[in-house]
């Protein structure tokens, strides 16, 4: 694959039709023509970003530094199905927004050259073959120098998302990050060791994920069995649960945990459930649970983690099925680009590139 | 008549003749007001202070459309209430009437525009303070011209804006008058100073570049969320409310219900995570409420369609009749205190 055959550009497929629009940041400003890319879809990307195959190359040719991929699988877990249509939601919701942030003074798109690599491909009925699909398109975004935006899909997701950071730097060593409302610490569910009740255990097997770098994070309520909890007392795993983050605050929290799994490590495996928002501010999520996280905590948390980074970003379980007024879809967008935005500052005042 | 009967609506229903439903009023309008015609001298006539008027416009709009039904779902929300508000101890009753809606030609945006802007100038001849419901927030284009107008150029008129997006284009498509150049024409008008005009709830990425440009060349004073979260909503209100009350002879106060947090408010055009939660929007209007009068009101961009259980339409109108009730009472128009529902019984 030669390298001119993969050139990252932006233009939305409406301005190059008869109506072109020409400012090559025309996108960042309301537009001069035509409503743009406003109710106007091309094909469906997230933000708008130029689509990209799921392949090393051609990542590293159009030189993307954040890769959005899509996971259509809920046929890991154990509660309710309509997960599958969450990276679909996300695409839906980002034509909605600008790919630029005044919070943050950063056009997105240019800053990382986002590109969409669309979704995985899984295989219904077979969650083991659906991870190695996962797992082996995870490990081309990696390679291809790029940061990842996994968007599940059910929390099985981590399971190979992590193996496949922990293999990309298998000369080095792993943080894992879980926030959620579940502690899915189980050995396994009905003998299942590879379901979304298992991310962080299944996390702490791998050779290079110790657990001093593995936290979990927003824990509540009863959907949460016993060997769950025990798993963090027996093997002694930081756990913050809800009632502390509210205590200290999602700022503190948050760099805590950032924090814990940076520490001595070369890479960072960052799992966001949607479950860990409060059910009012998600009721578009596989299991909605009350005393969660509120809609400036949940912006607060995605700004205070994109001044640490993270390799791969996962966000999961957004069911729009059960999003009746689409306010889930819209926040689980904001969940990433805040955390771009604010990863964008980070590095631009640091005087780094991505 | 019973002079009694004059208060019995401050108490609950006493039964029989005189005791209807509060929620099943005989016409369907903004707090079982009076209808009254939409006319400068029927509104002189009737003494009233404030003037409901709906604006179902769904034509300036960029994104979701489903704001023309905020009128109605306002007005259906207004019956949950009553006139009665303890915590201020005054009586909303006899305060508004309701106009009506402006009735609106379909695919003919201009001449929409024109009939708002008449209908505000309307209720303002009269001396009465308009409260108007949309619609897109391009409605408050023609409000606010029609305030500025409506004063001259010889006074000052202050203006508050409550939202999610600062609507800072100077253009949008080539068009000048969509709800995304709402602020941007606003803060155009002769005699609104930039310094007496404030914004207040900006957040997430539905604000191009351009906004934030246009708003920091004009001096517009804007405070996102970001800031409310470090310095908390009555720091902030407070002195958003200095600025645009301080030196001025009018103010226009706006409120674009996407202000608040997508929880709080699903029911609107866009949501938005990270707003305003529901205790926060009462201090606002406990607070804006010391002022004791606006010059005219709106509420924009309510989307039914989406308010599932109908707590948006709520929240916005339990925040336009808890900015009466402390407007109320801040101009000392108290409740008798000695008044006893038995002195009702006795009456009759």
């Amino acid at each position: 694959m030669s390298d001119t055959a993969y050139h990252w550009q932006h233009v939305p497929h409406q301005h190059r039709g008869p109506h072109q629009h020409t400012g090559a940041d025309d996108h960042i400003y309301s537009p001069k023509l035509h409503n743009g890319t406003f109710k106007s879809q091309g094909i469906a990307t997230f933000l708008g970003a130029p689509y990209c195959p799921p392949d090393r190359n051609a990542i590293r040719a159009m030189g993307a530094k954040v890769c959005f991929i899509g996971v259509p699988w809920d046929q890991g877990q154990v509660v309710r199905a309509g997960t599958s249509q969450g990276a679909a939601g996300i695409r839906e919701a980002s034509t909605q927004y600008f790919p630029y942030m005044f919070e943050y003074d950063v056009d997105l798109l240019t800053f990382f050259r986002i590109v969409d690599c669309g979704d995985i491909p899984i295989v219904p009925g077979n969650n083991e073959k659906s991870h190695e699909y996962i797992y082996h398109y995870l490990t081309e975004c990696l390679h291809g120098g790029a940061k990842v935006v996994l968007c599940g899909g059910d929390h099985s997701v981590p399971i190979p998302g992590a193996r496949a950071l922990s293999d990309f730097h298998k000369n080095g060593r792993i943080g894992y990050l879980h926030v959620d409302c579940h502690l899915d610490a189980a050995p396994d569910w009905a003998g299942n060791a590879f379901t979304n009740c298992s991310g962080p255990s299944r996390a702490l097997d791998l050779p290079n994920c110790s657990a001093k770098n593995l936290v979990h994070m927003g824990s509540r309520n009863g959907l949460n069995p016993k060997d769950w909890h025990d798993f963090f007392v027996d093997n002694e795993v930081r756990l913050i649960p809800m009632q502390e983050l509210v205590a200290r605050g999602v700022v503190e929290c948050t760099k805590e945990i950032f924090t814990r799994a940076w520490d001595g490590t070369d890479g960072v495996y960052f799992s966001w459930d949607t479950d860990s928002i409060d059910s009012s501010c998600m009721p578009g999520t596989t299991a909605p649970e009350c005393f969660g996280l509120k809609g400036r905590e949940i912006i607060q948390l995605a700004r205070t983690a994109g001044t640490f980074g993270a390799d791969i970003m996962e966000v999961s379980e957004l069911c729009p099925k059960f999003d009746v007024s689409h306010i889930s879809i819209k926040t689980a967008a904001l969940m990433i680009m805040h955390y771009l935005g604010s990863r964008a500052k980070t590095l631009r005042d640091r005087g780094q590139q991505p | 008549m019973n002079p009694a009967k004059s208060y019995a609506h401050l108490f609950s229903p006493l039964g029989g003749e005189g005791g209807e439903n509060y929620r099943a009023p005989g016409q369907l309008t903004f707090l079982r007001a009076p209808h009254v015609a939409l006319d400068t001298e029927a509104l002189k006539a009737h003494g009233a202070r404030y003037a409901f008027v709906g604006v179902p416009f769904d034509e300036g709009n960029v994104g979701k459309p489903g704001s023309e039904d905020g009128p109605r779902e306002f007005r259906i929300a207004s019956q949950e209430y009553l006139s009665y508000w303890f915590e201020f101890g005054v009586d909303l009753n006899g305060l508004a009437v309701d106009c009506g809606d402006v009735p609106m030609p379909k695919v003919n945006p201009d001449s929409a525009r024109e009939r708002i802007y008449r209908a505000v100038t309307t209720v303002l001849k009269a001396g009465v303070t308009p409260i108007i419901v949309g619609g897109d927030r391009s409605i408050s284009i023609q409000a606010a011209r029609a305030l500025s107008d409506h004063i001259g150029a010889g006074k000052k008129m202050g203006c508050l804006h409550f939202g999610a997006h600062l609507d800072m284009a100077d253009s949008w498509a080539g068009e000048k008058l969509l709800s995304t150049c709402a602020l941007a024409r606003i803060t155009e008008l002769p005699n609104l100073p930039a310094a007496n005009a404030a914004h207040i709830g900006a957040r997430n990425s539905m604000n191009p570049k351009d906004y934030i440009d246009l708003a920091k060349a004009r001096g517009i004073r804007f405070y996102p969320m970001f800031e409310i979260y470090e310095r908390g909503i009555d720091a902030v209100t407070r002195e958003a409310v200095g600025k645009v009350w301080g030196g001025t002879d009018a103010q226009y106060l706006s409120f674009n219900f996407n202000v608040m947090d997508a929880s709080a408010a699903p029911g609107v055009t866009a949501t938005e995570p990270g707003g305003l939660e529901s205790r926060e929007m009462v201090r606002v209007a406990d607070i804006i409420g010391e002022q004791k009068t606006a010059s005219l009101i709106d509420v924009t961009e309510l989307a039914p369609v989406y308010d599932v259980s109908g707590t948006t339409s709520r929240l916005a109108v339990c925040t336009v009749l808890r900015l009466m009730a402390a407007m109320a009472r801040a101009r000392g128009e108290l409740v008798d205190q000695g008044l006893r529902r038995s002195d009702l019984t006795a009456a009759e």
